[in-house]
């Protein structure tokens, strides 16, 4: 694995805030077709710059659980390495959507508010990961690129 | 002199609606736009209570049009507040063009449908709107679609109350099922057509059924449930406190602004949803019947707007053409990509960090201030423009049956712009910013990696190497023909030497100049000594050459 291109990736979730919205970037780690990498040794190795904690998004979890964990995590300032392993629902895809484009999580009836707004921490990113395959012919939203900054892709 | 017939005294009304638009197209002196939105304070006297009160208003027009259809809208922002947000919105063609038809629709209750690329700037719009009435940080209520939105979650939904994971997981399970999904619709559409019953008896009856489908399932029948409104009564009626947060009545809220995005990718059943929103003579609906709910109504609070925004059908293979009766329901505007024009000048507002604060200190990565070298960055700005330009025609064109497509968007540019600040590279050789390795860098990150299509990387990978370095992409440059890399290092290397070397060499640039000169001397001196040998050369000139002072 390039360490400086994760690096590089990482620093740029960090420092950079687009104008003029002012607001962070969700990052993308794509694996390509035939990479050999394991998704372990990359949640490692980020583990080893930032406070991360992993979510599996598969068949056995509901969205209002990932929800619920992303809420948690960021609660302790910490980032998410969100690994997706089915295609969004409808749920998690909007908080997804919020979250890239103002940085923050906008419910409805959550937690006893009637719209519930929390604010991503300063030290906390979300980092989506998955395989290009995945991408291309399982993600039914056809904009997903469109919800990530800066792209990590391995080879 | 004018005949008096002719002559006419302007009403205050129009001496005020005069200046009004003398605001609103107002440019700077490099013919930048300064107008669009024009703050006004008003004294008005409750008639109740004949107390005077400051109310805040302000006027949205297109500043780019003749005579601009201009709209007053009352807002709970501060002029602080709207001149910061101005300065957010870059002065595009386009964003007025949104802006002034979203002020319209506004102000007549009637819900705006945008149609348009990606780029639009179509929910950056919404959100400064949203901004310019309520004051900045206030968002709209979003909903977003995607061909798995469900219309539980536009309008409203039964919920079990569960206390252990264990039930919850359960019950998860059994929600998550599309039969579930069917028998819950089934539900209402019977209620709906139940017409001798009360309100009363409809959810006595509500309860009665979802208890027997939990039965059906092998759930616990005793299970309670809990009513959930979903985004279009929310916002129907939502009430901004005082604090910023939200509260909901759902007949004395006040409304709020919902924008409902990615309609064009909404499922026929969610569309008849929002059909409730038609209301009379073009307008949102007053009330909407929630037959969820056994028939029970909502009021649209006065202050309630919603606004559609949808890409065009032919972009992308999942995407349906907006249907003709939510069309027929809303304004519905078309618009175009964006003109070269603006994309120029967004690239130009970006690489000359004019949208944001700019650092107050040189941060770590940073080689160059470039934020504080508009020179530096109307170069970068020509280069970015035309790249975006050019991957957005290739993208345009798609690949065949791929699902996933990349529309480029300005945040792309914003992205480089913001990362450029301190992820700089050193040129080994001269030791300053390597301005072209730089950007190619971040282009990598920000629009290379995401393509699945490899050979097309390349392609771009190829071209943006030719515009930076190769002969086609030169330009003219200060006389000169030069490639953007060559210009770079030119601008990067002015920008980067100090006061102090600075002046050493203009000394020294004087100092070469003085030695020229003590040299043109020596030569001339030298050429006239030479004739004035030669015996060829005619007396009368030796003369002339003799009468030569050098100074």
């Amino acid at each position: 694995m390039e360490e400086e291109k994760l690096n590089t990736f990482i620093r740029l979730l960090q420092r950079v805030r687009k104008q003029p919205s002012q607001t962070f970037d969700l990052g993308l780690i794509v694996k390509e077709l035939g990479s050999q990498i394991e998704v372990e040794e990359v949640f490692e190795e980020i583990k080893k710059i930032v406070d991360i904690e992993r979510i599996v998004y598969d068949e056995t979890i509901f969205d209002g659980d990932v929800i619920d964990k992303i809420v948690d995590i960021f609660r302790k300032n910490r980032w998410v390495f969100l690994e997706i392993k089915k295609d969004i629902s409808s749920p998690l895809l909007n908080q997804l959507k919020h979250l890239a484009n103002h940085n923050s999580f906008q419910l409805i009836d959550y937690q006893g508010k009637d719209i519930f707004d929390m604010k991503m921490p300063e030290n906390s990113r979300l980092i989506v990961f998955t395989e290009r395959d995945f991408i291309e012919n399982k993600i039914s939203y056809p904009h997903f690129y469109r919800l990530f900054g800066p792209t990590l892709s391995l080879k | 002199m004018p005949n008096p017939e002719t002559i006419r005294f302007k009403s205050q009304e129009e001496l005020k609606e005069e200046e009004i638009e003398r605001r609103i197209k107002e440019k700077g002196p490099e013919g930048e736009i300064l107008g669009g939105i024009v703050f006004e304070e008003e004294k008005v006297v409750d008639p109740e209570t004949e107390e005077e009160r400051t109310k805040r208003y302000i006027y949205i027009g297109n500043p780019y049009e003749e005579r601009p259809i201009i709209t007053k809208l009352e807002t709970g922002a501060s002029q602080e507040e709207i001149k910061a947000i101005k300065r957010e919105i870059i002065p595009m063609r386009e964003s007025f063009e949104i802006l002034e038809t979203m002020a319209r629709t506004y102000k007549h209750r009637q819900s705006l449908l945008i149609e348009g690329p990606t780029a639009i700037g179509k929910t950056y719009l919404a959100d400064k709107f949203t901004e310019l009435l309520y004051g900045r940080g206030v968002k709209p209520l979003d909903f977003y679609c995607s061909g798995q939105t469900d219309v539980s979650e536009l309008m409203a939904k039964w919920v079990p109350k569960v206390e252990t994971e264990e039930e919850k997981k359960k019950w998860n399970e059994f929600l998550e099922l599309a039969e579930t999904q069917v028998k819950l619709s089934q539900i209402t559409q019977e209620i709906e057509q139940t017409e001798r019953l009360s309100q009363e008896q409809k959810l006595a009856l509500i309860h009665t059924k979802l208890q027997e489908l939990a039965k059906s399932a092998g759930l616990s029948e005793t299970t309670k449930w809990q009513f959930q409104y979903g985004a279009v009564p929310k916002a129907m009626g939502l009430i901004k406190n005082t604090d910023g947060s939200f509260s909901f009545d759902e007949q004395k809220g006040v409304g709020f602004i919902l924008h409902i995005e990615e309609v064009g990718l909404a499922e026929p059943q969610v569309i008849n949803a929002l059909l409730k929103l038609r209301g009379k003579r073009g307008q949102l609906a007053e009330e909407i019947q929630l037959w969820e709910n056994g028939g029970r109504k909502v009021k649209a609070g006065p202050k309630f707007w919603v606004f559609f925004s949808t890409n065009p059908p032919e972009e992308y293979l999942a995407r349906n053409e907006v249907d003709p009766a939510l069309a027929r329901g809303v304004v519905f505007k078309r618009m175009g990509e964006l003109s070269q024009e603006s994309l120029l000048l967004a690239a130009e507002y970006y690489f000359t960090y004019r949208l944001g604060e700019k650092p107050k200190e040189k941060p770590e990565g940073c080689i160059l201030d470039i934020y504080n070298h508009p020179e530096i960055g109307r170069e970068i700005a020509k280069v970015i423009s035309a790249f975006h330009n050019d991957l957005n025609k290739e993208l345009k064109k798609g690949e065949k049956g791929r699902m996933q497509r990349i529309p480029l968007t300005l945040d792309d540019m914003a992205r480089v712009a913001d990362a450029l600040i301190d992820t700089q590279i050193r040129n080994k050789e001269t030791g300053r910013l390597d301005l072209t390795e730089a950007l190619k860098n971040l282009i990598r990150f920000y629009y290379l990696d995401r393509l699945a299509d490899q050979d097309l990387k390349e392609t771009m990978e190829a071209n943006l190497n030719e515009l930076l370095e190769g002969d086609t992409g030169k330009i003219k440059f200060e006389e000169k023909t030069l490639t953007r890399k060559e210009i770079f290092d030119i601008l990067v290397e002015r920008a980067s030497i100090t006061e102090e070397e600075k002046k050493r060499l203009e000394q020294e640039e004087i100092e070469r100049k003085r030695r020229e000169l003590e040299q043109a001397k020596h030569d001339t001196e030298d050429a006239i000594m030479l004739a004035l040998q030669n015996p060829n050369t005619p007396e009368e000139i030796k003369k002339r050459l003799r009468e030569i002072k050098l100074e």
